[in-house]
């Protein structure tokens, strides 16, 4: 076999190219088309993205339109920043925690669009701080709606919190209920600012069957499986908080304050006029649909919610209303995107051109126009005419989006929010009383945090 | 017939060339021991290395045991072990005799047999993210098909996923379907495989169907079982997919679908604790060599 040279020859050849293919595979290429002229001639950053993103254009699954991709944004930016070239990597929400860390250990990007920020990037050192690009320009933070920057303030290395990264898309919660089932039932509409007991009342009256259309209705639903934002908002409109401190060695838990406590226990009370299976997610199929039966609906997120009533044709149907606050008007989750520059960039100042610019109209317009991404600057609420046009949502959502708890919940994409979850579900399945339930948390997550200043 | 040649017989030449092209086919394997080296044995030697530190990916510590006595004292490691367990358990003592029955059943009719093979084997070749996503709704306490029928035969609805007690034996049912194809193909090759002059002579000797199934077909498949149990049991004790996508990685409600593999992601990926999920996974490990070594001994099966 193989016994001719040219053979041997062919044989070495195959080999060659066999181990060179196992090394370049994986090694994903990226394009670096350097451009010679201009300020940034010969500079490119890459820039990860994270939501159904798309570098080009698509059809939006619900409401058929089509949506332009990432490519204008790509196409702008170099067209304003002359010589420089982006890249854009995108993922989808689903494993994003996983993914974000893995690209930032292995310096993958120039520019994060980071929800974790508080997991612990900026305190190890992974993050550039934002303030000197900041003072450099004069760069005017009142544009962003308030509370937003403040939010996304988290502790670096030195155990001091500073502005490691800038909002790109808002996200809160709300309360959102059906006016429809209100009315056959013949119960008022809820207020701007519902309480405990207006939700407990209005839940009670509307479980059973429908007066008008003879279905089952239910009172209420929220999400059991992922219930841990909704009993801290609860708990802080009792006054209550989760607790204290962005830097580990100063922070402090209190998830077994009497204020959880009495939040879990309304949970608890509220759960049998939700339909069942809400700890696993399961009985809200029809919300949003014609044929919804929940009247109520608590915690919940703007998302593509705007596309999903337009496509349902229930813009009169349902009604905004915000989430329980404390007596100065703050809770809630703080949510959304923020824009951080890795430590490792090689063009950090391209990269600051970069968060600049998704600070601009044309950037907040598309996210906003292409995605439904909230916007956070306060221009897009007192001059768009595509967002006056869903001024029924979007003037609560602006009041939701300035008034949440902040900074951002330093556990959000830690053990305590799984022990949290997790608790909860053990007392709303009855596995636990709920005191039984917040001490555990409260052992759970102060375990945690002692592991973490080891 | 060709026996192999003896060195001594084969000229120099000859001899020199086997050796030169015996080394010609290790050059072919190298890229896949490339791989073994770089996907495999790296990352196991990386996992012990991460299990004796304390690290969430960026800078490291020392902590030398304290992530394993970090995993054997925490109450929550114990609930996803004895979840695993109890799932892996079950979904043994179901399937493995239902589907030597049903194998024994497709073994003993003359017609449509292949169409029952593909039928029960169906299940198996579904990707189980795609099958556990379909059982959530099979399983909807309200809209779901299993308590449509409960229902109509008067039985109680139970809440299915949405009930700690329930929710396990959800994942049992979810494992049962999705397994029991592979199960039946395996019991039927082997029931193929039993001389049928084994069972002539028992006819002869006035054995009945049932002595002959009891007596013939049982102990011809001792080796069928065993490979199924210890088989099953490493599958068990590595069961994640579907577990996560109906659960998530904290096994809801309240980690009670929460396995040993589950509890590693949770802490692993969601938690950025490398380090104590790299120590539970050694500590799987262990369990699953122990548990191995045990099933082979009381098997009598060698490997």
């Amino acid at each position: 076999m193989f016994k001719s040279k040219k053979g041997k020859a062919l044989v070495w050849g195959f080999v060659s190219l066999l181990v060179m293919l196992s090394f370049l595979t994986g090694c994903g290429s990226t394009s670096t088309s350097n451009k010679k002229d201009g300020k940034w001639a010969g500079q490119t950053i890459t820039v990860q993205m994270i939501g159904s993103f798309k570098l080009q254009d698509s059809t939006d699954p619900i409401s058929g339109q089509k949506i332009k991709g990432l490519q204008a944004l790509k196409d702008e930016f170099e067209k304003e920043h002359p010589g420089a070239t982006v890249n854009i990597v995108t993922m989808p929400w689903d494993g994003y925690i996983q993914k974000t860390k893995t690209m930032v250990t292995g310096n993958q990007a120039d520019v994060y669009q980071m929800p974790g920020l508080d997991s612990g990037y900026a305190r190890e050192g992974d993050l550039e701080p934002l303030q000197k690009y900041i003072d450099k320009d004069h760069f005017d933070l009142s544009k962003y709606v308030d509370n937003t920057v403040e939010g996304w303030e988290t502790v670096g290395p030195d155990g001091k919190k500073q502005i490691y990264g800038l909002p790109v898309f808002g996200d809160t919660r709300f309360i959102l209920y059906d006016k429809k089932i209100f009315k056959d039932y013949g119960v008022k509409d809820l207020p701007e600012h519902p309480t405990m007991d207006d939700i407990m009342n209005a839940a009670k009256q509307m479980t059973g069957k429908d007066p008008v259309t003879g279905q089952q209705t239910y009172g209420v639903y929220f999400n059991g499986q992922t219930p841990e934002f909704l009993i801290t908002d609860i708990a802080e409109g009792l006054g209550g908080s989760w607790g204290s401190g962005l830097n580990y060695k100063d922070m402090k838990f209190d998830f077994n304050s009497p204020q959880y406590q009495k939040a879990l226990n309304w949970l608890i009370s509220l759960e049998p006029f939700a339909p069942k299976g809400i700890t696993s997610n399961q009985g809200s199929e029809k919300w949003l649909t014609k044929n919804n039966n929940i009247a109520i609906m608590l915690d919940q997120g703007p998302g593509s919610l705007i596309t999903k009533i337009n496509a349902q044709g229930l813009q009169d149907r349902i009604g905004i209303v915000q989430q329980f606050k404390n007596d100065k008007g703050v809770g809630g989750l703080f949510a959304g995107s923020p824009f951080v520059m890795a430590k490792s960039s090689k063009h950090k100042d391209l990269a600051w051109e970069w968060i600049k610019f998704s600070s601009s109209d044309f950037f907040q317009k598309y996210l906003w126009e292409q995605y439904n991404n909230i916007p956070v600057i306060k221009s897009a609420y007192t001059d768009w005419q595509s967002i006056k046009d869903e001024k029924q949502f979007m003037d609560p959502i602006l009041q939701a989006l300035s008034t949440p708890w902040t900074p951002h919940y330093p556990w959000v994409n830690a053990e305590p929010r799984n022990d949290l979850s997790s608790g909860v579900q053990g007392a709303l399945t009855g596995k636990m009383t709920a005191k039984q339930a917040l001490d555990k948390i409260e052992q759970q997550s102060n375990d945690w945090l002692k592991q973490q200043n080891q | 017939m060709r026996s192999k040649p003896n060195k001594k017989e084969m000229p120099n030449g000859s001899s020199k060339k086997l050796k030169g092209n015996q080394w010609m086919w290790y050059i072919f394997l190298l890229p896949t021991l490339l791989g073994i080296l770089c996907f495999m044995v790296y990352p196991i030697l990386e996992s012990l290395r991460l299990s004796l530190f304390h690290t969430s990916g960026g800078g490291e510590t020392w902590a030398g045991f304290d992530n394993y006595k970090t995993v054997l004292t925490s109450g929550e490691f114990w609930n996803s072990v004895y979840n695993t367990f109890y799932i892996g358990l079950f979904q043994m003592i179901i399937t493995i005799p239902l589907g030597f029955i049903f194998a024994s059943m497709i073994n003993s009719v003359t017609i449509a047999k292949n169409f029952f093979k593909v039928i029960f084997f169906l299940p198996n070749v579904t990707a189980i993210v795609a099958a556990a996503m379909i059982f959530t709704f099979v399983l909807h306490p309200d809209m779901g098909l299993l308590n449509y029928f409960l229902g109509k035969l008067g039985l109680p609805q139970p809440l299915w996923l949405a009930d700690p007690s329930t929710a396990k034996w959800a994942i049992i049912l979810l494992g049962v379907w999705h397994w029991i194809g592979f199960v039946i193909i395996i019991c039927l090759a082997n029931l193929q495989a039993i001389s049928p002059e084994l069972y002539e002579a028992s006819t002869i000797d006035g054995a009945s169907s049932f002595q002959q199934w009891l007596f013939i077909t049982i102990p011809n498949m001792v080796g069928t079982f065993a490979f199924l149990l210890i088989t099953g049991w490493i599958g068990a004790l590595q069961r994640f997919n579907d577990v996560y996508v109906i659960g998530g990685p904290t096994g809801s409600p309240n980690r009670s679908i929460q396995t040993v593999v589950a509890y590693i992601y949770e802490h692993g990926f969601t938690g950025f604790q490398f380090g104590l999920a790299s120590a539970a996974t050694y500590v799987l490990f262990v369990i699953i060599l122990i548990f191995t070594v045990f099933n082979l001994k009381i098997t009598n099966m060698k490997l």
